[in-house]
């Protein structure tokens, strides 16, 4: 036997067709959520999804419109606002207190002292808001598919079904997406015959039907994203016809937003489709055609209902509705009655149409002609599929009063919007920025239109005070899972050599996207390693490319602040990288190879970056060059060391001595049985060859490297031993050391800037700044305390600086450091302060300065 | 039902300018994509890539003397989804739009990928440092599907 949902400790019967609103309302459950601000009761308004009034947690999920969830056995809903119930709710005593809650008073109060807005903010947001977060649950992938279609109609009314019938049997892809069921929003039984004559037309015909998937904004493209139950969508379409229909005119007037005050569709839909009687009286107030045919639907629930086509004046209640006071020819009338039942006019459900202007998208239906027959409806969808554009019918706005809430989300009443307008804030987008109108679930939907006849109608207000604020997805209320569906934060690059890494013990890190080892074992070992016998690292990330065709000299020298003319084959150059700015962008090193092609290897992190850089002035300049990456396919491993070369001369033939193969040289080898180029290196400041080899040959290579290795004591070494050595050599790391406006002279790389060059990219803005005194430099310090990267460097208690890297060195005695110092008073200070600790401007590198090492 | 292979693709790039691109004539043991005005990559099995480039590389240096041709297979990881719901389900991995038979090239898994599909297959291949991240999305996205036929296979060593 079916046990029903369970509703806070209660079980409630679930009626087949049932949602979760209409099976609480059957078991007399009338406030379904508090409001945001003053926590006035909430009951069901429009039952089509476009309030916020009937907001609940369901099976864990805050916020679930009950009136779009469809209910079913062992459900758990549960209210999410009120303390300590939203039945017996004692933040309720707020609504007696508007005088001290003005609109914005959270702008302007609490200011002082500073201390009172954070215990300030957090009773606010305690109070407020409509639904708690469920922070420990783990997050759900939600995968999303991408869908190519010529027409994608967003909505299964009688006029979406049309525009999909139509164009599907013309040939066209389409994909129509429904909120609900076909139909569940239609109380009338001729409108939901209609809809399934038409749907059965469309899947005839080809279309595709997606129902409970709902089109959350558009795109430029049109590209639309589609939630679905199991996925989410992008939709890239040809084109979109919005048949997104239209809700009932939301009126302002004392006492709106009482439980029992229903829009008509709403009402009907919970007699006929239902069957649960909204209450036992009803004042019926319609100046529509489908609002005057609810009142049959709600007798034939067994309600008396009074119809009435003049103004309301007021709605009273305690909680509910218990009277409702009408405006007639003779002057004004008090019915006593439980439900008011409202169809005043339409508004469209526009956003998405707004969302697409200047873009292939069209409304059909109720959103293009609001109020149209069920026939109109119909062609209106033909002529959409059929590309044309139905022009939106001007909406006449229902008659703001003096006094009611306007926006129900945000509990916004026409007071506040006075006396926001009063204080300065004069069109509807300010509007809207400072009460938070329009800015809640609903997204404006039920508000949106009389925010801006509000501004539209004061007697001060400019001509422009009343347009439609910007729509913006979403259009419907989503999950934060919707939002991240198909999201990838970890997208990992990997060497050839990373299964190798794991399996030596690596630690890994992320650099960049790369992920690569900081340590083996002991960082302090291996720096050991590098300095007294050798080190393997794995570069494989660098940055590698080869450069041909007849102009690629012309290119690099051109590009590049280097010679590159005079660079003989075998030869090769340490390079940085200017902008036009000439700031400093990269650096790297350019091999020259036969036949006038050469290999540029740049940093891991900026190799894309420099290949569009390059492939750009390769354009700008209509120069005969081919430009290849060779980063994927080519793998690379450092040996390093006093013991390098002997490592290697256990596994090649070639000679790799200090006389054929001196620093900054390379020639093609082969090692291991692995063809490779070799290039000369210092980076770490030994005897070191980058062997660059073809990818797949990188385990084999290692493997032999390492066990060739192990007689002269070598070990693999990461990026941990690594900045520790470059700093010894006082070596940059660009991004680290360095700031988005540093030229070379600042970085101490003058050297690498041939200035009698004719031209090169930045050369000009090097020759203005080198007018100008330097502001700014970066120094090699020695800190007599612990190393401690970023603290600022100050001369008499005034920042001047920062430490970029800092490490203790064994091989330089010391904490040694690198770090940018600002001029004072004309010249760069000597004695700083780091933190606790004295640090001492001194000439760099720390290590080896000669160099002596290289040359072994 | 589908399935992912891997698949061992021997790739050659031509680099050369456009109008010698144009004028080439591709050798039938490869499927040329035209990656670029001025770059071409051409598809084949592995045991005739050095065929290709010696033939792509005489035939081009008529047309275009600086052309570069080079064997870049190891520069990229294959994968082929293959069978009834391959291209159905691609829009799982990107939001590409497949062409009915041939190439195209984008985001595939959020890495750039070139991809040439027909009826019922899709050859997918990216830059060979995210093997391992296509080998993973591909697999987790088709596999939640249920329509994934699963077999042990290891990655052959060239």
């Amino acid at each position: 036997m079916a046990d029903g949902l369970r509703f806070e400790g209660r079980r409630v019967t679930v009626e087949p067709g049932d949602t979760v609103a209409s099976a609480l309302y059957r078991a007399d459950v009338r406030t379904f959520t508090r409001s945001l601000k003053y926590h006035r009761r909430r009951g069901l308004w429009c039952v089509t999804g476009d309030c916020p009034n009937c907001m609940v947690n369901v099976d864990g999920d805050p916020g679930v419109r009950a009136c779009m969830t469809d209910a079913r056995d062992g459900q758990v809903v549960v209210r999410e606002s009120g303390w300590p119930s939203a039945e017996r709710d004692l933040l309720h005593v707020t609504d007696r207190l508007h005088r001290f809650l003005p609109v914005g008073f959270y702008s302007k109060t609490f200011i002082r002292p500073r201390f009172v807005w954070g215990l300030a903010e957090r009773a606010i947001r305690r109070a407020t808001g409509v639904g708690h977060l469920p922070i420990g649950r783990p997050a759900s992938a939600r995968p999303a598919r991408a869908l190519h279609v010529d027409l994608l109609v967003v909505g299964g009314g009688v006029a979406g079904l049309a525009a999909a019938a139509e164009a599907a049997a013309a040939g066209s892809r389409v994909v129509l997406v429904e909120e609900r069921r076909l139909g569940a929003t239609a109380w009338d039984a001729r409108v939901r015959e209609r809809i399934q004559t038409l749907a059965a037309e469309a899947r005839a015909a080809g279309a595709e039907i997606l129902e409970h998937h709902t089109a959350v904004g558009l795109y430029e493209g049109p590209f639309v994203p589609v939630v679905g139950p199991a996925e989410v969508l992008h939709v890239e379409a040809g084109r979109v016809v919005a048949a997104t229909g239209a809700v009932e005119a939301h009126a302002v007037f004392p006492g709106n937003d009482l439980p029992g005050v229903f829009l008509a569709r709403g009402a009907a839909l919970l007699s006929i489709r239902h069957g649960v009687a909204p209450g036992r009286r009803a004042v019926v107030v319609a100046t529509t055609d489908e609002g005057r045919a609810s009142a049959a639907a709600l007798r034939s629930a067994g309600m008396e209902v009074l119809i009435h086509d003049g103004p309301v004046i007021a709605a009273e209640g305690n909680g509910r509705i218990l009277a409702v006071t009408l405006g007639t020819p003779s002057g004004r009338e008090r019915i006593t009655c439980d439900t008011l039942v409202l169809s005043l006019g339409w508004a469209p459900r526009d956003a998405l149409l707004r969302m697409g202007t200047d873009q292939e998208v069209a409304g059909a239906g109720d959103v293009a002609i609001p109020g149209c027959s069920l026939e109109e409806a119909e062609a209106s969808g033909r002529r959409a599929a059929n590309g044309h554009d139905e022009a939106p019918s001007d909406v006449p706005t229902v008659p703001v009063g003096d006094e009611g809430y306007v926006c129900l989300c945000e509990d916004v009443s026409l007071h506040d919007l006075q006396q926001a307008w009063d204080e300065g804030w004069r069109s509807s987008e300010i509007l809207k920025r400072y009460t938070t109108a329009t800015m809640g679930p609903c997204q404006g939907a039920v508000c949106g239109r009389l925010l801006a006849a509000f501004a539209g109608a004061r007697a001060d207000a400019v001509a422009t005070a009343g347009a439609r604020t910007t729509s913006r997805p979403p259009a419907r209320p989503l999950v934060l899972e919707d939002l991240a569906a198909g999201v990838d934060e970890m997208i990992e690059q990997r060497t050839s050599l990373h299964d190798r890494h794991l399996g030596l013990g690596a630690r890994m890190e992320r650099s960049g996207s790369w992920s690569r080892p900081t340590t083996f074992d002991a960082i302090d070992e291996e720096i050991r390693a590098v300095r007294h016998r050798a080190g393997l690292m794995d570069v494989g990330t660098l940055g590698k490319f080869l450069v041909a065709g007849r102009d690629a000299a012309e290119l690099l020298d051109r590009v590049f602040p280097i010679r590159v003319r005079d660079l003989e084959p075998g030869r090769s150059r340490y390079l940085v990288a200017l902008d036009e700015a000439g700031y400093v962008i990269d650096d790297g090193l350019l091999a020259a190879l036969d036949s006038g092609r050469f290999y540029l290897c740049t940093t891991s992190g900026r190799a894309p970056a420099m290949e569009a850089w390059l492939r750009d002035w390769i354009d700008r300049w209509r120069l005969h060059v081919h430009l290849l990456d060779q980063t994927a396919q080519l793998g690379a491993i450092l040996v390093a060391g006093p013991k390098a070369r002997a490592i290697l001369g256990r596994l090649t033939g070639d000679d790799v001595s200090a006389e054929a193969l001196p620093h900054m040289r390379h020639a093609d080898i082969t090692v291991a049985d692995v063809p490779c180029r070799a290039v000369r290196v210092g980076f770490v400041g030994e005897v070191g060859y980058e062997l660059h080899h073809d990818r797949s040959r990188g385990p084999a290579l290692y493997d032999a490297l390492l066990e060739a290795g192990q007689v002269e004591g070598a070990q693999p070494f990461g990026l941990g031993a690594l900045d520790v050595l470059r700093l010894e050599k006082a070596h940059l790391y660009l991004g680290q050391d360095t700031l988005p406006d540093d030229h070379p002279a600042k970085l101490g790389l003058e050297w690498a800037v041939a200035m009698d060059k004719p031209d090169f990219v930045g050369k000009r803005a090097l020759e203005r700044m080198g007018a100008l005194p330097l502001e700014r430099t970066l120094v090699g310090l020695r800190i007599d305390g612990e190393p401690r990267r970023g603290v600022p460097l100050l001369v008499g208690g005034r920042v001047v600086g920062r430490v970029t890297s800092c490490a203790r060195s064994e091989a330089a005695r010391g904490t040694i450091a690198l770090g940018w110092v600002r001029a004072v008073d004309g010249s760069f200070p000597t004695e700083l302060i780091a933190g606790h600790a004295v640090a001492t401007v001194v000439p760099t590198p720390f290590y080896d300065p000669e160099g002596a090492r290289l040359r072994v | 039902m589908f399935e992912i292979r891997r698949t061992l693709v021997g790739v050659v790039t031509a680099s050369a300018g456009a109008g010698a691109l144009d004028g080439l004539v591709v050798p039938g043991r490869a499927f040329g994509c035209r990656t670029a005005d001025d770059e071409l990559m051409l598809l084949s099995v592995p045991q005739v890539t050095d065929e290709v480039v010696r033939e792509v590389s005489t035939r081009l240096a008529t047309l275009d003397p600086d052309a570069l041709v080079i064997d870049t297979t190891d520069g990229w990881a294959t994968i082929m989804v293959a069978g009834g719901g391959a291209r159905s389900s691609f829009g799982l991995l990107s939001r590409l739009e497949l062409p009915d038979a041939g190439f195209t090239q984008g985001e595939v898994v959020h890495v750039p990928a070139k991809v040439i599909a027909d009826d019922e297959q899709v050859l997918i291949l990216a830059p060979s440092m995210w093997e391992a991240h296509l080998l993973d999305r591909v697999t987790k996205a088709l596999g939640a599907t249920g329509r994934l036929e699963t077999r042990e296979w290891r990655v052959p060593t060239p």
